[in-house]
């Protein structure tokens, strides 16, 4: 008789080492798509800096600065709250998504691991889009070292929001059903691609307690001189997304059974 | 052992004709009804709500526009609610059935394959007409416009809706893996929205892609439906009835295609 050997392995090490070989792991799960999803988020982002433009006779600056920046907002939170969701219910539907679970690598570190690779994917799309829109408008951006806290802020909320419900919502239709409607919201209801002012007053209210409207301030001050304001509020409100998506992410992925 | 003898005769009797086909197709109707179950509520409801708001979110991009703009713009968005559900519900339903497996079976289902399709062709044509008619509500309301109504925004609305399921359900059947369905589906929503002459003067795009949008179908809808609800904005509407019988059309014909193969 050999005795079976159950040792539970824990710990900082174990714990990169799970993050690592899972990183691997969803990136060589998408390598076929991985390269057209990149392209996709290319065409997106530069196609919207595009086509809105279409929009009007002769767009204004400053408007043409809202849409820029706020297309490199929106190609880079896409990813989070519709792609990772979307990804996760095909699972569900298809029935892999408890072998998913089953792998003996802490489920945080595959939470971490999906986080970079959506920063993967949604990075070569945020810069596209600026270059194609900046070409495009001929606009005075003026980039500074604070986009960089902003990106990787953005990135991380949008990625736990939609990691959160994606694994909290059993049925995969009603996953679905939010992701486009999530698209919606952001594409149009949000002051992402145009000015606040365009709102009527109660839904630019209602922006203030959502993501999105404090994600794309955040980005804008990365990337523009004086077009907004309040930045530091706009930073806790993106924080306290973060704080609290990671907390329901954690709660549900630490149920077993 | 004599098992064979005496054992009742198998009727295998081709069971053909039209009212067989009626009684299937109310068959499949049912099916189909039920098989979507609540899911049918809340698609209506997320139908009609975006509707609604594509009819709001091109005023809050534009901000303050001129009347003929505001006009345009409530006679597009109808068009433009009538195309998710066709092009995107619709394929990436049967995406979904591919993946759960339950594809085969319904095709298996004891009835003329055509009479299930003709069923669901009847179901999500139905099911896109609140959205429009509160898209247009709307539009007129936000924007305040004047329209005139003609009879013809019944064959335009009816003709606009069959058009959308038939080429969404045409291009679902063809394309076999349902990672690449949703994915053609979601890029059809976004060069839709963004790029086709539906809220936006066919004047105000590039030579090359006015003439593709003479080819394809979104801008003909936009023209069927504002010719039905305005006047004196369109002309030559005939041509884009007949733009989108042939797209009707070839949405069929891709979905006869598939139907008719067996195994």
């Amino acid at each position: 008789m050999t005795s079976l050997t159950a040792e539970v392995r824990t710990g900082p090490t174990e714990w990169l080492r799970g993050y690592r070989v899972m990183t691997r792991w969803e990136l060589s799960s998408l390598r076929l798509l991985l390269p057209l999803i990149v392209a996709v988020q290319v065409l997106v982002g530069g196609g919207f800096a595009l086509g809105i433009g279409l929009f009007f006779e002769e767009i204004p600056t400053r408007n043409a600065l809202f849409l820029t920046t706020g297309v490199a907002v929106v190609t880079l939170i896409t990813v989070g709250f519709v792609l990772g969701p979307q990804l996760v219910s095909n699972q569900k539907t298809a029935g892999t998504y408890d072998f998913m679970w089953s792998l003996p690598v802490p489920r945080t570190s595959q939470a971490a691991a999906w986080t970079t690779v959506n920063a993967f994917i949604a990075l070569p799309g945020m810069i596209a889009a600026l270059l194609i829109a900046g070409w495009r408008y001929d606009l005075p951006l003026r980039v500074s070292w604070s986009v960089v806290p902003a990106v990787v802020l953005t990135i991380v909320t949008a990625t736990m929001v939609g990691y959160a419900f994606a694994h909290a919502i059993p049925k995969p239709m009603i996953t679905q059903l939010i992701t486009q409607l999530l698209i919606f919201v952001i594409l149009g209801f949000a002051p992402i691609n145009f000015p606040q002012e365009n709102l009527p007053a109660w839904l630019a209210e209602v922006n203030m307690y959502l993501p999105f409207h404090h994600m794309a301030v955040v980005i804008r001050a990365g990337l523009t001189d004086g077009l907004v304001s309040g930045v530091v509020g706009s930073y806790a409100v993106v924080g306290a997304y973060a704080v609290a998506s990671t907390v329901v992410a954690a709660i549900v992925i630490g149920r077993r059974g | 052992m004599t098992a064979a003898v005496g054992a009742p005769a198998v009727t295998a009797e081709v069971r053909s004709g039209a009212r067989r086909w009626l009684r299937s197709y109310l068959m499949m109707l049912r099916f189909d009804v039920r098989g979507l179950g609540q899911w049918l509520g809340f698609g209506l409801v997320i139908q009609v709500l975006m509707g609604a708001g594509m009819a709001f979110m091109y005023g809050f991009y534009l901000g303050d526009v001129p009347d003929v703009v505001k006009t345009f713009l409530a006679t597009g968005i109808p068009a433009l609610a009538l195309i998710p559900l066709g092009l995107v519900l619709v394929p990436n339903l049967v995406g979904q059935q591919r993946i759960a497996e339950t594809y085969d079976f319904i095709w298996s289902l004891p009835v003329p394959r055509l009479a299930a399709a003709a069923s669901t062709f009847t179901v999500f044509t139905t099911m896109a007409l609140p959205g429009a008619a509160t898209a247009l509500g709307v539009g007129v309301w936000y924007y305040d416009v004047d329209l005139s109504v003609s009879w013809a925004v019944i064959p335009a609305v009816l003709l606009t809706s069959l058009m959308s399921t038939s080429v969404g359900f045409g291009m679902a059947h063809a394309i076999k893996n349902p990672v690449v369905i949703n994915f053609v589906a979601n890029m059809i929503v976004f060069f839709v929205l963004l790029f086709s002459p539906i809220v936006i003067p066919i004047s105000r795009f590039p030579d090359w892609l006015a003439s593709v949008h003479r080819v394809l179908p979104f801008h003909h809808m936009a023209q069927v439906l504002r010719d039905a609800l305005s006047d004196g904005l369109v002309t030559g509407v005939a041509g884009s009835y007949l733009v989108l019988a042939a797209w009707t059309v070839a949405g069929w014909v891709a979905t006869g295609w598939v139907v008719a193969r067996r195994g």
